[in-house]
């Protein structure tokens, strides 16, 4: 298993490599100018030569690319043009933020969902299942961004409950806990719903298939009460899919967490990561880009390593 | 008699297909009696699963199931479901086909034997894992201090029907429902199965009823024998009555059609000709007069009733016994 692990990390470095490669080119496609941006109104062709010049962008794109990577294999991942800062003591101050988010909003989503696609299994073709079928699509099908802007007309504007923005009150001096989860509430809520929606279409079909087990057969046969039958024997065979769809999901949550953080100003990954789109702050796109890879491909391995965890007919050499 | 394990009366089975409902089982009895193993035989989709799914009421909720089960004075179809769930792997336990995926395969061994006797046994996990490891020794398995920490895939088929065993003989049960429990194993290994059946049924003086197609099988295990066709029982009489004096056309089909080996070397099976009718679609009068050779006009309009034959347990449901019977 710890082999097996390992191989996975080592394979690692050529995806990264790849990623990285193409996200570089994809900077040096779309068109806009970091040098024009960052001088603004002082641009004169004179200063523009001498900055593009210490930032290194007067070279050729391929030499840029493997300076890039050659300060990566030093721990180096350059500067923010736009901060000023180094992009991991950026990338450092908004991982928490995002963790927050995508954590909470996964956990929650992932044990809500189970459990909704499960019971809708047991009780499949009811008015019930139909019923939560129906608002399952209603929120599977709508963009994350579009159900924030949503959230916040409703539970920000119309009804004022929650603030729309922000990790906690500006104003106040010494922000408490309860401020900053006051704060957490929308944009959880819309990665939240978004996720519960396919997951639990998912897990229900998943649920409905290993209800027409044999061993569901058996574990009624033994005298297990319905409960169980369902959430001890059937549960815990259905849930092996939705462990690999969790791996599979990270980036789009990731991204889905992008656009919710840019709606709600939350600064995570995602507002780092837009602005640095907009401004063509390149090492700070890079690096997160980076990040994400890394991210990516952990989750696909934990999703990997949960599976054998849970299944064991599974085994890793 | 009054004291018999199970007391199957008019039993019938309706399936509900697109709003209409279609007999699967149609007014079947039979007695179990304490220690004896009841044969129930017939071709594939006679209805014999359907049956012993009906006695422990695992039926699909699209089943509708009346008629009289009774066990211990109680008729089990108007037991409510928490009383049923106590009889169920406890009093009255089942073994099915496909042993292959009858256990849970994230569960070990031990644990998923243990399950039924914690369920209905009022024990501490460590004592219910001490009388699963007797059960293992019991079925026997070999190594089995390690097959308890081991999980289902590990174990071949034959192990594994034993492992069924185990669960289900687990609660020491007064009867034992085994559907078909070596029709997916291959020759030898049945035949071991078999062998601990009738051990474990003779030492607990356990009552099976036993469903099969194979009446080999029912040769080397049963007491008596009920042959069902199309969702009805057509002779039902000891195992001698049978196999030497089979009455009904079906039966003496199904007994055509088991090879022996003392006969003369090359004489052909004779399998029934024309299958099974599916429950939507059964035949007026006889259900069996489509395939019969001895079909009469009237067997073809009018069902027959059961008539006795030599002895008062041997009945048979063909026309042609009516005038023996008189
Ligand atoms: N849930 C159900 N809904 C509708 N019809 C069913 C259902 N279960 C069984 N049947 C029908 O009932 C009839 C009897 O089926 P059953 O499974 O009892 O046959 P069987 O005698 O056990 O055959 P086999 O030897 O193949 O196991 C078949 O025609 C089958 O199609
Ligand atoms: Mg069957």
């Amino acid at each position: 298993m710890l082999k097996y692990i390992l191989r996975r990390i080592l394979e690692l470095i050529p995806t990264l490599i790849g990623i990285s490669l193409i996200s570089f080119i994809m900077i040096h496609i779309v068109p806009g100018n970091p040098v024009r941006i960052l001088l603004g109104n002082r641009y004169t062709v004179a200063r523009a030569a001498a900055l593009t010049k210490q930032l290194g962008l007067n070279k050729p794109l391929w030499q840029q690319f493997l300076i890039w990577l050659w300060n990566i294999l030093h721990g180096n991942f350059g500067y923010s043009y736009v901060y000023d800062k180094p992009v991991v003591k950026l990338v450092l101050q908004a991982i928490p933020h995002t963790l927050v988010i995508v954590v909470v909003s996964v956990m929650f989503a992932h044990i809500f969902a189970v459990f909704l696609g499960a019971v809708q299994a047991y009780f499949q073709d009811t008015i019930f299942d139909q019923v939560v079928t129906v608002i399952n699509y209603f929120f599977y099908s709508m963009p994350s961004f579009w159900l924030a802007i949503l959230l916040i007309i409703f539970f920000a504007i119309d009804l004022p409950w929650f603030p729309s923005g922000g990790i906690v009150n500006p104003q106040a001096t010494n922000p408490s806990f309860a401020d900053f989860l006051h704060h957490l509430v929308l944009p959880v809520a819309s990665l939240f719903l978004v996720s519960v929606a396919g997951w639990a279409r998912f897990m229900r079909s998943s649920m409905r298939e290993a209800l027409l087990q044999d061993y569901v057969r058996t574990a009624r046969m033994k005298g297990a009460r319905e409960f169980r039958v369902l959430f001890i024997h059937a549960l815990r065979n259905s849930i092996i899919p939705l462990i690999t769809l969790l791996g599979l999901s990270l980036p789009a949550l990731l991204s889905g967490a992008l656009f919710v953080e840019e709606i709600f100003n939350y600064p995570g990954m995602g507002l780092l990561y837009w602005n640095a789109i907009m401004s063509r702050d390149y090492p700070i796109i890079m690096g997160v880009t980076f990040f994400l890879g890394v991210v990516t491909i952990l989750g696909n391995l934990l999703s990997d390593v949960l599976y054998a965890v849970i299944d064991p007919r599974i085994q890793y050499q | 008699m009054a004291n018999s394990v199970l007391n199957v009366e008019s039993l019938n089975v309706e399936f509900n297909m697109e709003g209409n409902y279609f007999h699967a089982v149609r007014d079947v009895s039979f007695k179990i009696e304490p220690g004896e193993t009841l044969g129930l035989v017939g071709e594939s989709g006679c209805g014999k699963s359907v049956t012993s799914l009906a006695l422990v009421r695992l039926l699909t909720q699209s089943a509708r199931v009346t008629g009289k089960i009774e066990y211990q004075g109680k008729n089990l179809l108007d037991l409510p479901e928490r009383d049923m769930r106590d009889i169920r792997g406890n009093e009255i336990s089942m073994i099915f086909q496909e042993p292959m995926t009858s256990l849970n395969p994230v569960y070990k061994i031990g644990a998923q034997i243990s399950e039924t006797l914690l369920l209905h046994k009022d024990i501490s996990p460590r004592e219910a894992f001490q009388q699963s490891l007797e059960m293992l020794k019991k079925v026997g398995i070999p190594r089995p201090e390690d097959i308890m920490d081991e999980y289902p895939h590990q174990l071949s088929g034959g192990m594994r029907q034993r492992i069924m065993i185990a669960i289900a003989m687990a609660c020491n049960p007064k009867l034992l429902i085994a559907d078909e429990p070596t029709t997916a194993l291959d020759v030898t290994i049945q035949a071991q199965i078999l062998e601990l059946m009738k051990g474990i049924s003779k030492d607990l003086g356990t009552s099976i009823l036993l469903i099969t197609h194979d009446l080999g099988v029912v040769a080397e295990m049963c007491d008596r024998v009920a042959v069902m066709y199309a969702g009805q029982i057509v002779e039902q009489g000891s195992v001698d009555d049978i196999f030497f004096n089979p009455q009904h056309p079906y039966t003496r089909g199904l007994l055509n059609a088991i090879p022996k080996i003392d006969a003369e070397q090359k004489q052909r099976l004779q399998p029934i000709e024309g299958n099974v009718p599916p429950i939507t679609r059964m035949p007026k009068g006889c259900r069996f007069s489509p395939r019969c050779m001895h079909a009469s006009d009237r067997c073809r309009a009018q069902q027959p009733g059961f008539f006795q034959v030599d002895n008062a347990e041997h009945l048979s449901r063909c026309w042609l016994n009516e005038a023996k019977e008189a």
